[in-house]
């Protein structure tokens, strides 16, 4: 590879990191690194919830972030987008409530690479350009024609190419491996909000540390710094479209620097004990995660009602037998059964949801990794 | 980065591709090479052997020079109906190319105000719509667009000297010079602008349709059974698509050149649509359209509304029909600028101007033919007399011996029979002479 890429560092455990008193730092579990602020070490890891962060050396290039997006999303507006989030689930594990959710929440920053490079060589497109057409409708009525005239717009594709010697700036791309599944999560960033990195945006916030350095992200940027130099070309071409875009470039004078998105995190046990992490875009709040029910507490309120369906029963049964003695009793007894039956359908109901509705819980999660 | 776009703007464009504007600085943009057929270029055709002007030959199919034997095909591609179509863009006139890429000027005629291209050189011709030479140079219509396609000659000046003559020889009622007459060594080659429209058409029609229902009733009154026909009405709603495929428009206005006799030359076959080449022009006049894009397709819509309409009719099961509503919606409009081959003359018979036509592709002959009136009122005159003779002995029969009623009645039924056969003779000679 002709690009010269910028290699990362060790960064001791003891070094603090861009003048915010951040520290390196690890999860024994997931072995995802942060920067922490020292108050962090011992406690749980926010993104698996099965490990403890403890302080560590870790890879990571000390140049300062370029830009960060701040949180807009504060506490206050959590608490009614978790009473929301717990709202649409019946029966919900003991766990899964507001009070639990608020006191585990952690904001954090994930981050992204901004890269920066000088791009020459040959491309080709197949440019798209907006126009217009009449059409026609004629209408027949009373024995009158009348024509109403429509505009309809379409796109001329045409093969464009030519040479580019530009510059691309600030294309961000992954700096996690789960950067997609983690996109997916949190959904789309307004990140034209975003500010030069300061630390006054920070507060107690956690850095995600990028699992990706540069040499490994390449692969995954390149196309993305393709699709700006394509952009780039259809602006040139004076094209409102591009599609089939292919170059062939030397990427020169590569610039990678840091972004950090914000995201909260925070959790809930499951039937079986079991972490379930909810993320929480700290821009938009927008929050994903399972949303599990209760199977336990389910079969619980099945059992209390299948044991009133079971009285009623034996009611039913007691007032057969005395309607040998008293027939008045027989119609009683009739009555009796027929709720039995009812309420011992009604059963069915609590043990069968959770499962049903747990199974409809299939969106994107946080990757769980356990120890190697 | 100042010196960026000189840089790279030395290197060669990639072979079929031109440098074209870039809106940003460091990129270079290279596009498609526009087809050389679209370019202006003036062309002369000069025989390269004599120096002898040459033309486009149908017989050779290409250009021929009369003086030496030159002979050079035209390298025009067959397109048939795969030709393209162009939509209705907002922008289709201030995008589309003009002028006829090669060397040839529009003349003004004088006398009709036809508008005819005319090789360079030529200043003065015979109208063939009016035969008068008198003609004067004027500039090319601004908003002419490029033919891009053509159907070329298929039929030479010599098979349409016989296709005429026998033509003209044709029909009793002639003048019997007619047949004998030189008129067929006008015949001018002239491509005729012409529009073809493709379009799809979906079209929702809703009425009120009518049912008979017969019913049998006692009538007391007459004590009889008696059948009634009454029609039951009820909402109904259809739909009918249509294709319409080469819907063709003339595009010279009717002052010029007249377009009953034209449509009577229809149809002209499409599959044998060329690229334009102005060699196939070599020689011979093509003329200008004077009706524009949009009152062709304005007059094609009316007709393709009103064929909806019918198709429409014919979705409904009974002739009983009221309160009719229909929306025909084009979709997919496209249209075609193409120049038909028609062999034209207009000859000059007792002070009087007549024009005829022949398919430069098919062969097909119509026309304005002059009428021996002489001959008409006497066929005329032999056909009510038998009627007028018999009414004329049987009438006194009738008056002073009371009988000859036959005589009389054949007589009158002969007349009427007379009259009918003579307008019927007379419109037809009418509508030979007109235009």
């Amino acid at each position: 590879m002709a690009e010269q890429l910028p290699q990362t560092e060790i960064i001791k455990e003891s070094q603090s990191l861009w003048q915010t008193g951040r520290q390196p730092a690890g999860c024994n579990h997931c072995r995802r690194t942060f920067l922490i602020l020292p108050f962090f070490i011992g406690k749980t890891c926010p993104l698996c919830r099965m490990g403890q962060i403890e302080s560590q050396p870790i890879r990571l290039r000390p140049a300062e972030p370029e830009k960060l997006l701040p949180f807009a999303i504060d506490p206050s507006q959590l608490q009614a987008i978790y009473t929301n989030f717990i709202s649409g689930v019946w029966i919900k594990p003991e766990d899964f409530n507001l009070a639990k959710l608020l006191r585990k929440t952690t904001p954090i920053f994930w981050p992204l690479w901004l890269v920066d490079s000088d791009i020459k060589g040959r491309w080709q497109m197949e440019a798209g350009f907006d126009y217009k057409v009449e059409s026609s409708k004629e209408v027949y009525v009373s024995g009158q024609w009348r024509s109403i005239q429509k505009i309809e717009p379409r796109i001329r594709w045409e093969p464009r190419l030519g040479e580019i010697e530009s510059h691309v700036d600030n294309v961000a791309v992954p700096a996690l491996e789960e950067h997609q599944n983690r996109q997916k999560m949190t959904g789309a960033y307004p990140t034209e909000k975003s500010q030069n990195f300061d630390p006054q945006f920070l507060g107690d916030a956690l850095f995600e540390v990028p699992d990706l350095p540069p040499e490994s992200a390449w692969p995954l940027a390149k196309p993305i710094v393709d699709r700006s130099a394509g952009v780039i070309c259809q602006k040139a071409a004076g094209a409102q479209h591009n599609r089939n875009f292919a170059l062939k470039a030397q990427y020169q004078n590569l610039n990678w620097t840091q972004f950090y998105l914000p995201m909260y995190a925070t959790t809930y046990k499951d039937d079986d004990g079991q972490p379930q992490i909810l993320i929480v875009n700290g821009q938009t709040g927008k929050i994903t995660g399972p949303r599990l029910a209760s199977r336990k507490r389910g079969l619980k309120i099945a059992v209390t009602i299948a044991a009133v369906a079971g009285g009623f029963f034996i009611l039913a049964i007691l007032g057969l037998l005395l309607s040998m003695l008293i027939p008045v009793a027989a119609p009683v007894a009739g009555v009796l059964g027929f709720f039995g039956l009812l309420i011992g359908l009604a059963a069915i109901v609590p043990a069968v949801w959770p499962g049903q509705w747990n199974r409809k819980q299939d969106g994107p999660r946080i990757t769980t990794r356990g120890q190697d | 980065m100042d010196d960026v776009h000189s840089r790279i703007s030395q290197l060669a464009p990639p072979e079929g591709y031109i440098q074209v504007d870039s809106k940003v600085h460091g990129v270079i943009v290279y596009a498609p090479q526009p087809d050389s057929n679209n370019t202006d270029q003036a062309k002369s055709y000069a025989c390269p052997n004599c120096g002898a002007n040459i033309a486009y030959d149908v017989a050779e199919g290409g250009i021929a020079c009369e003086y030496c034997g030159y002979v050079a095909p035209v390298k025009g591609t067959q397109v048939g109906k795969g030709a393209d179509e162009f939509e209705f863009t907002l922008e289709t006139l201030s995008q589309s190319t003009r002028g006829w890429g090669t060397q040839r000027q529009v003349l003004q005629c004088a006398s009709c105000g036809a508008q005819l291209s005319i090789p360079h050189g030529v200043l003065t011709a015979t109208c063939p719509f009016c035969a008068s030479n008198q003609v004067n140079v004027t500039s090319s219509p601004e908003e002419s667009l490029r033919p891009r396609f053509l159907v070329p000659f298929k039929i030479s000046k010599q098979q349409t000297r016989q296709i005429s003559k026998e033509w003209l020889g044709k029909g009793w009622y002639h003048p019997n010079e007619l047949a004998a007459s030189t008129f067929m060594q006008r015949l001018t080659g002239v491509y005729l602008p012409f529009w073809t429209f493709d379009t799809q058409v979906n079209a929702d029609w809703r009425a009120e349709v009518g049912y008979e229902k017969t019913t049998r009733h006692y009538n007391s009154s007459t004590k009889s059974w008696e059948t009634r026909t009454k029609i039951v009405w009820r909402w109904e709603t259809g739909q009918i698509h249509q294709n319409i495929d080469d819907f063709l428009v003339i595009g010279s206005h009717p002052n010029h050149i007249s377009h009953r006799i034209l449509n009577q030359l229809l149809p002209f076959q499409m599959n044998g649509l060329v690229a334009y080449q102005p060699e196939y022009l070599a020689g011979l006049q093509a003329m200008a359209y004077e009706t524009t894009l949009t009152q062709a397709w304005e007059s094609a819509k009316r007709a393709i509304r009103e064929g909806a309409k019918k198709a429409c009719y014919q979705d409904i099961p009974t002739s009983h029909v009221r309160n009719f509503s229909m929306t025909a919606d084009f979709a997919d409009e496209t249209w075609r600028y193409i120049l038909l081959p028609v062999y034209l003359a207009t000859y000059r018979f007792e002070e009087k101007v007549y024009q005829m036509m022949v398919n430069g592709q098919t062969g097909k002959i119509a026309g304005q033919k002059p009428v021996a009136w002489w001959k008409i009122w006497l066929a005329i005159g032999g056909m009510l007399s038998p009627g007028l003779i018999l009414g004329l002995i049987g009438l006194p029969m009738l008056l002073l011996a009371g009988s000859g009623v036959i005589v009389a009645g054949l007589g009158i039924l002969l007349f009427i029979l007379g009259i009918v056969l003579s307008i019927i003779l007379y419109n037809k000679a009418r509508q030979s002479e007109a235009k």
